[in-house]
């Protein structure tokens, strides 16, 4: 490699200076508009309206935007709503799936291929919504948290990633265990678990991001808005463009006239609130998925 | 607690080379031993049958006419009959392919390049940093991407009009534009996805065996030479298992992307069997044709991944799973 670096003609580093715009290119095309919107929220609400898209710059210094939205009660039921059913999904999905995953780990486990067959079924046949929709209202989990936690608690795919992560783990560990007496739970809780800490954690941030960003079942199943995730109002308020889901009826009036710019900062630091959890979590996010994706690809 | 030691000690005696005599004394020794690994995963299994395999029985509806007093009366293939004699749904099944062609085709060569192009970059923190921009939208809602598109692509105050602009061309509202929405989607997948799906390639790449790259040098490969003759051959076989797994997934346009895009000017162009589903039956109620139409695609999506899943371990040695 040292020896890479010795000659480099001009035309070498003509590419070089290519590919690397061309990445830098990528990278402002990710984040340019998410600064934008940051730019937006945090810009003096009076100068927003003649604000370029391409902008990075606050246009003045304002927190107004963020103070409206933290003490907007539509939001801040959205946040609580949010922050509830994806902890608990989270924990509940890690529990179950480490389990059962612990089982089918274990070789010799009496009809354990049909139990896998069964796992996969599921993954390559989904008999969509309406049926899926059906049985939620059979049980009476419409407009209840868990029509939306008890979604996917477990993961087939994930539960697989673990399987395959559990059969590494060395037997000759499990079976002193076994001669010092521990029974299978003990075996799961001192042994299993500990060994599988790095695979727990992306498991669990898995669950946490398909959980933080559930909309449509959200959306489906619950009627009751006070109930409504933080995706569901961000979906009302941009997407849909219903300012009353925000703003208030009451208060609508008063907007009028300022409206215009207040709504488009508020539209860009709702988008930002939302994303916040999984900015917090993406250093995790990237140490852990990135390698499990490595190491997966790698082993084939 | 005696009991369990009990337990232990014949798994342990299992272990040690007694499988065999264990086995043939048949079932009941067998749950005697395995029966805290079946505790385990009951809650796993309990869920499974309730949220995915009841699902499928009561899919059956798709088959039935519903009554408000039951029983539903059975009326065989009636619905699929309706259903495709209904122009709607074979408007719907051309924009669900049209769509997956589309991504297929301008989506599928981005990551490759892109982790080409990584691949060149020398300094460490420097590919990290690229790395850990390009990753980020893969984790954002379909709400908060279509929030993020609605901001960029805005007649008025929007990035790219701004540029169109700045060259003194008339602004374009994409997201209203029936000719322009499809684009729309194969890009916000491409912001999406395309950074994050090139990871996988870049995997592939720093698998292959550096001693080549340092033959080719010897030979006098440059940069071109090196991508050409060792780079690209060394990740084929992941382009292909990757490729023929697209495939496999052709009817999963993504519903979640397609209902943040809608609206009532491009709905036409972009309905899928997804959003056609959504509408007729939790919108309009027709919950027996919407439920043929879901199954409909549920079969043949199967089979699509399930035939891509020989093809692929066939070809390759790599599976869906």
């Amino acid at each position: 490699m040292a020896a890479h670096n010795v000659r480099r003609t001009p035309l070498e580093r003509l590419e070089y200076a290519i590919i690397v715009s061309t990445l830098l290119f990528l990278v402002v095309l990710t984040v340019q508009p998410l600064l934008n919107l940051l730019a937006i929220s945090f810009s003096d609400p009076g100068k927003v309206a003649g604000m370029s898209g391409l902008t990075v710059i606050p246009n003045g210094f304002s927190t107004e935007v963020w103070d409206l939205l933290i003490n907007n009660s539509a939001v801040q039921r959205g946040l609580l709503n949010s922050i509830f059913i994806t902890l608990v999904s989270t924990v509940l999905g890690v529990v179950l799936t480490a389990l059962m995953a612990w089982a089918l780990s274990r070789p010799g486990l009496p009809g354990r291929r049909i139990i896998f067959v069964f796992v996969l079924v599921t993954i390559v046949f989904e008999p969509g919504i309406i049926p899926d929709y059906f049985i939620n209202k059979r049980l009476g989990l419409l407009d209840s948290y868990w029509s939306l936690i008890l979604f996917k608690v477990v993961n087939a795919w994930y539960l697989i990633i673990l399987v395959r992560f559990f059969e590494e783990v060395p037997k000759e560990l499990i079976e002193a265990s076994e001669l010092d007496g521990a029974n299978p739970f003990q075996i799961f809780w001192y042994v299993a678990l500990p060994l599988a800490k790095s695979a727990l954690a992306t498991i669990a941030l898995f669950y946490f991001v398909f959980h933080w960003n559930e909309f449509f079942r959200a959306m489906i199943y619950l009627n009751d808005q006070s109930k409504w995730p933080l995706q569901v109002v961000l979906r009302q308020f941009v997407v849909e463009g219903d300012k009353l889901a925000m703003v208030g009826v009451v208060e609508s009036n008063t907007y009028t006239g300022a409206s215009q710019i207040n709504i488009r900062a508020l539209k860009a630091g709702m988008i930002l609130l939302t994303i916040a959890p999984i900015l917090a979590i993406y250093p995790l996010i990237l140490k852990f998925f990135t390698k499990g994706t490595m190491s997966g690809a790698l082993k084939g | 607690m005696a009991v369990s030691n009990e337990l232990v000690v014949n798994a342990t005696m299992s272990r040690n080379g007694n499988v065999p005599r264990i086995r043939r004394r048949g079932l009941s020794r067998g749950m005697r031993q395995w029966w805290p690994y079946y505790l385990m995963m009951a809650p796993g299994l309990i869920f499974f049958v309730i949220f995915h395999y009841f699902p499928i029985w009561e899919a059956k509806i798709a088959f039935e006419q519903l009554r408000i007093i039951p029983p539903n009366i059975w009326v065989g293939i009636k619905h699929f009959q309706t259903l495709f004699s209904s122009p709607i749904f074979w408007q719907v099944l051309a924009n669900t392919l049209i769509l997956s062609t589309m991504k297929i085709v301008f989506f599928f060569p981005v990551p490759i390049i892109t982790a080409l192009l990584l691949n060149e970059i020398r300094g460490g923190a420097f590919r990290k940093f690229i790395q850990s921009a390009i990753y980020l939208p893969h984790f954002l809602s379909w709400v908060v991407i279509a929030g993020v598109f609605i901001a960029v692509l805005s007649p008025s105050d929007g990035a790219v009009n701004d540029i169109i602009g700045f060259f003194g061309m008339q602004p374009v509202s994409f997201m209203t534009d029936t000719g322009s929405i499809r684009w729309v989607l194969v890009f916000s997948e491409i912001w999406r996805s395309a950074g994050w799906d090139s990871l996988l390639y870049l995997a592939a790449i720093i698998a292959i065996d550096q001693e080549l790259y340092d033959a080719a040098e010897i030979d006098g490969a440059n940069r071109w030479q090196k991508i050409r003759y060792v780079t690209i051959p060394g990740i084929v076989p992941t382009i292909a298992t990757l490729f023929i797994l697209n495939a496999g997934m052709f009817l999963n346009a993504d519903l979640n992307q397609v209902i943040n895009f809608s609206n009532d000017v491009v709905r036409s162009k972009i309905d899928i069997i997804d959003t056609y589903v959504y509408r007729i039956g939790l919108q309009t109620g027709e919950y027996s044709l919407a439920t043929a139409a879901g199954l409909f695609k549920a079969v043949l999506g199967m089979l699509m991944i399930v035939a891509a899943h020989l093809l692929s371990k066939r070809l390759t040695g790599k599976g869906v799973w």
